[in-house]
């Protein structure tokens, strides 16, 4: 553990073990401070999911009584939960997908192939990230929709969720390919390579970092997107997770406290186990580093 | 080994070897499938907001809309609410964006130079935890943390710590001047490990080899950080930073759900107005609504080339 | 030949209606339309491809939609639903979204849906009347069901004479009160009949130490300003049908409340909640976590709320007190169903809410309370008191006589297209007045009215 920091300090070897440590020792508590500070609320919630109702109503981190039926009085309350699930993964993996695919061809092209109107194209793509889209969209997407016999279509959903950061996901691999020097990508094509494959062998693995966060941005707004998916689904089996969750949300009547927080853990869990498993491919990249030489 | 070097070289080298024509035809098929979708979910809903801002376009009338040309604008412009309450959207982004930005910063930096394996994984997969959660679900989190009477944080400063009781105890949510920094703090909780991802991605492209002939050279680490590490992070930091600034400015749900339409209150920003407007009013003014929808834009557009401009690539 | 061409339309008709409902898909849609073009065989050949059955049903099930929260609150809708086979239950995209689906449909002829349930008459339903989308139910209720509806309710939900909203969940705004606190106190365990009794009993409360907090309620102007002001007169609203900020019972009211403030949660005025601000706002907080001894609101959020004490049987409610010579009334209003003007089984609708409204079961599980919710919400209609009262059911409780007596004084709130945003315009401006930023509630009221006017001007 630490070789570098090992490195560093191995001039001076008649310091204490603490002294030696000290920098590695300050980071990693550093570390734990952040990540207590995430981890608080979320235990809070875990706790408050067990608690049985009038504890749930005092300050109390620990209940007087435990009660462990909210999590059976979720999946019997809520008898959709399972294909709403089911639902929210296909939509959000389609999506992240897709607009992943998208972004890279576009960002590529814009840096690496330079297309004549690029600098518009880009403008385009930055100013509309300011345009308060929201005032009229949502009735505009209707009648797209509409107009396209995807009403009440789940998978309908992924036409407009593809565009809810489209531009800042061809931002982000804009910039990426930036890092990516010129030359490589030349001498790629100078030695016969397509333009495809060059991006395909030599553009996507240089920009792997790109693409892990052009995933997390595009997952992010699609597990959570909420005012679309209301509004372009009529069937609560055909809904996404987060609009069957905000009837919990207000608290009214059976969804008393600890249960919205066994709702929570319920859509947070499976979330995680998919992150822990890809994670492996998702922070190589990350760990080893693009130019690593 | 030197390739690190490479990249700093500006790219003048690059010209084009085939025909221009040629190159910029398969660039534009590269393009197509982004446009399209941006084109009909994205370009089409502008344009028409654009055209309904220059009507009297009532959304439950039943009467059709008559352009009006800069009516809404010039009601709007004279509008003490309208400025007032961009007034308030600017003094939320000034709360939040410096700290969204740095603490991330920090946190990647350190994570980074995490050499153990498994911490480095762990450590990672926990800064995406919060980023799982639905928008919704992090608002109803943070609407008990706050909560006055059995809330954590009020029951740490009164039961725990005796500072307060529950008769002064601090008013974080509900339109309070606590309301405004308290959202702020649970949106940089929200993006603290999302936004840390982005750092680390940067990060992890930069060559070891040049800090570390750097560090040889005799630079310390301040200087390392300042001189390598920053400008290789500049493309992702103006990333998050004309991301999140124009984010911060449009927030609106959160203002929706912890401050309601009370006018009175620091969270009735100009898109809550905009909003208000438009569905919630009398019939819908949604004309109107638009032209404080593009004063917003025209604003937010101005600060952002501002931004851009201080993020320009250099070198 | 002619009488064809009639039926291909109508088919045409239906597949294209399936086709927007996502039914069928577009390739579906060509080829039966194809089919329905050509006419092959007529009918045989289209039905042999499913259009059949959906012509003959009028093109769809009868397709109510229903705000989510009711479905939680009454568990017996299900049942309801069991009745009408092929029924097509939905539970409505209106949260944070509003009635804009509703509309945007309505323009263009169109509706997903047949009926609404969720409409409350001051809130949406002006609104819905302006836009065109709903229609008078006068055509199909029974006129034995039109007769029997509380008069007042009737009028709350009738515009011009014509029933838009046919009402099914009545809450009418009362008080109650937390019998551990009042008793640690040594307050007699009645309902205090006047606001002076309600502000004596809330400074003992919260002197002695029974409970932090004398008394709550909750801050919307619907649910706080409104009432109050009904308890002294409800001759407070102005010809046009908006509620006069500057009458004299609606300035005692504010002053009222700021008396009530000195004994309540500090938080009382923070209604920043979920929901536009609607449901868990810190006087549910303050009476859940029984902090509180007296509480005025609309009754079901008492009974919601005790269900998270250590003992739910220690809640009792009274009717709104009175100012001394004031009239003693308060404010109420349903929930009800909305007609779709281009929805379809419009018969079958009325008969669907007809038996929804009159279901026995519903009635019974929100009084009584099951398992999973405790509402308290109450029915419209005389035959169903009036049934109760010839034999009392062995679940019924005390406090549906107590509701039943106030609906009688009770008024509803005029509607009006800011029946609902004149009190979400004002609320900053009364405030004024009970944070101390003004010291004349006159002037308060008077900057609230001249707000809710100028918003109305504009445009």
């Amino acid at each position: 553990m630490l070789e570098q920091d090992r490195k560093y300090e191995a001039n001076t070897p008649q310091q204490t073990w603490f002294a030696k440590h000290r920098f590695s020792i300050i980071r990693h508590a550093v570390i734990n401070l952040f990540m207590l500070i995430i981890l608080l609320p979320l235990s809070w919630v875990l706790i408050l999911s067990i608690k049985s109702l009038p504890d749930s109503m005092r300050g109390q981190f620990w209940p007087r009584k435990f009660d462990f039926t909210h999590y059976s009085y979720v999946f019997e309350n809520i008898k959709t939960l399972g294909g709403n699930m089911t639902n929210s993964i296909l939509v959000t993996g389609a999506t992240v997908l897709l607009t992943t695919f998208f972004a890279v061809l576009a960002g590529y092209a814009l840096v690496h192939l330079k297309p004549w109107g690029k600098t518009f194209v880009f403008t385009i793509l930055l100013l509309s990230l300011y345009f308060p889209t929201r005032v009229v969209a949502i009735i505009s997407i209707y009648e797209l929709q509409d107009f396209l016999g995807l009403i009440n279509v789940t998978s309908g959903l992924i036409l407009p969720y593809i565009t809810l950061n489209l531009a800042i996901s061809v931002l982000i691999m804009r910039s990426v390919f930036q890092l990516v020097p010129h030359e490589v990508i030349e001498s790629a094509r100078l030695d016969g390579a397509s333009v495809w494959g060059t991006l395909w062998f030599i553009g996507l693995p240089l920009a792997r970092n790109g693409l892990v966060v052009v995933f997390i941005v595009n997952f992010v707004t699609a597990w959570g997107e909420f005012l679309l998916a209301s509004t372009l689904i009529n069937d609560q089996e055909a809904r996404t997770m987060p609009v069957v969750l905000a009837a919990a949300q207000g608290g009214m009547g059976q969804w008393a406290w600890p249960r919205i927080a066994a709702v929570y853990i319920i859509v947070v869990t499976p979330g995680l186990i998919a992150f822990s498993f890809a994670q492996k491919l998702f922070f190589k990249g990350l760990a080893e580093g693009v130019v690593k030489g | 080994m030197d390739r690190g070097a490479e990249i700093i070289i500006p790219r003048s080298v690059g010209t084009a070897r085939e025909p221009k024509i040629r190159q910029s035809i398969s660039a534009w098929i590269f393009l197509i499938p982004a446009l399209t979708f941006f084109v009909c979910y994205q370009v089409y809903p502008i344009f028409r907001i654009v055209w309904i801002s220059f009507t009297d376009f009532e959304f439950l009338s039943t009467e059709p809309a008559n352009w009006i040309g800069f009516g809404n604008y010039i009601e709007a412009y004279n509008d003490p609410l309208m400025w007032k309450s961009m007034g308030r959207a600017a003094l939320f982004t000034v709360m939040f964006l410096p700290g969204t930005i740095i603490f991330p910063l920090i946190l990647a930096i350190l994570v980074d130079r995490v050499r153990h394996p498994l911490l480095a994984t762990v450590y990672r997969l926990i800064l995406l935890v919060p980023a799982l959660i639905p928008s919704t679900l992090v608002f109803v989190l943070w609407k008990w943390m706050y909560n006055y009477q059995i809330g954590p944080i009020n029951y740490m400063l009164v039961e725990v710590f005796n500072i307060f009781t529950y008769y002064n105890a601090p008013q974080w949510l509900g339109g309070t001047n606590l309301t405004l920094p308290s959202i702020a703090i649970m949106e940089i909780w929200w993006g603290l490990g999302y936004h840390a991802i982005f750092f680390l991605a940067g990060l992890a492209s930069i060559p070891r080899d040049m800090l570390e002939a750097a560090r040889l050279d005799g630079a310390n680490e301040w200087r390392v950080f300042w001189h390598i590490t920053l400008p290789r992070l500049a493309p992702i930091m103006m990333i998050l930073v004309v991301l999140r600034f124009g984010t911060s400015m449009a927030v609106i749900d959160e203002y929706l759900i912890f401050g309601g339409f009370n006018r009175g209150a620091p969270t009735y920003t100009w898109t809550v107005y905009m909003y208000d407007q438009a569905f919630n009013i009398g019939l819908w003014r949604q004309g109107f609504a638009a032209a404080v929808g593009m004063i917003g834009a025209a604003v937010m557009v101005f600060f952002v080339a501002g931004l851009v401009y201080i993020f320009r690539p250099r070198g | 030949m002619v009488e064809r061409n009639e039926i291909e339309l109508k088919l045409q008709e239906a597949n294209r209606r399936q086709l927007l409902q996502g039914k069928i898909d577009r390739r579906e849609f060509l080829s039966r339309s194809m089919v329905a073009g050509l006419g092959l065989a007529g009918v045989g050949v289209a039905s042999k491809y499913g259009v059949g059955p959906a012509y003959a049903a009028e093109g769809r099930p009868l397709t109510p939609t229903f705000y989510d929260w009711i479905e939680g609150l009454h568990p017996g809708i299900p049942g309801v639903n069991e009745r009408f086979p092929g029924i097509n239950y939905q539970i409505a995209p209106v949260q944070g979204f509003g009635i804009e689906r509703f509309v945007a449909e309505s323009k263009k002829s169109d509706s997903t849906w047949d009926v609404y349930v969720g409409q409350t008459p001051f809130v949406e339903m002006t609104s819905l009347i302006e836009a065109d989308v709903i229609e008078p139910w006068d055509n199909y209720i029974p006129a034995d069901v039109i007769d029997d509806i509380i008069p007042s309710i009737r009028e709350e939900c009738s515009v011009n004479g014509k029933l838009y909203n046919w009402p099914f969940l009545l809450d009418v705004v009362g008080m109650g009160w937390h019998s551990g606190v009042t008793n640690k106190a040594g307050l007699v365990d009645s309902a205090p009949a006047t606001w002076d009794e309600f502000l004596d009993g809330a400074n003992t409360i919260k002197e002695s130490g029974a409970a932090p907090f004398g008394a709550t309620f909750d801050a919307h102007g619907w649910r706080s300003v409104a009432p109050l002001a009904h308890s002294r007169s409800s001759d407070v609203y102005t010809p046009e049908g908006l509620f006069d900020f500057t009458s004299d019972a609606a300035v005692e009211a504010l002053v009222l409340m700021k008396k009530i403030m000195q004994t309540s949660n500090p938080d009382i005025l923070l209604s920043g909640a979920s929901d536009g601000g609607v449901n868990g706002t810190p006087d549910e907080v303050a009476f859940s976590t029984q902090r509180v001894g007296y509480y005025v609101k609309y009754f079901n959020a008492p009974l919601r709320m005790a269900q998270y004490w250590d003992d739910p049987k220690q809640l009792h409610m009274g009717p709104l007190p009175k100012f001394s010579g004031g009239e003693g009334s308060t404010v109420f209003w349903t929930t009800g169903c909305a007609l779709f003007k281009h929805g379809q089984n419009k018969e079958k609708a009325a008969e669907y809410i007809k038996s929804l409204t009159y279901d026995r079961q519903i009635w019974k599980d929100s009084i009584a309370g099951t398992e999973t919710a405790h509402v308290g919400q109450l029915p419209p209609y005389s035959s169903i008191y009036k049934e109760w009262g010839e034999t009392k059911p062995d679940w019924m409780l005390p406090f549906v006589g107590l509701v039943r007596g106030q609906l009688d004084r009770a008024k509803a709130i005029d509607n009006h297209l800011f029946g609902l945003s004149q009190f979400q315009i004002g609320q900053p401006f009364w405030e004024a007045f009970l944070k101390g930023e003004e010291s004349d509630p006159r002037v308060a009221m008077q900057n609230v009215t001249d707000a809710v006017r100028a918003e109305m001007n504009r445009g």
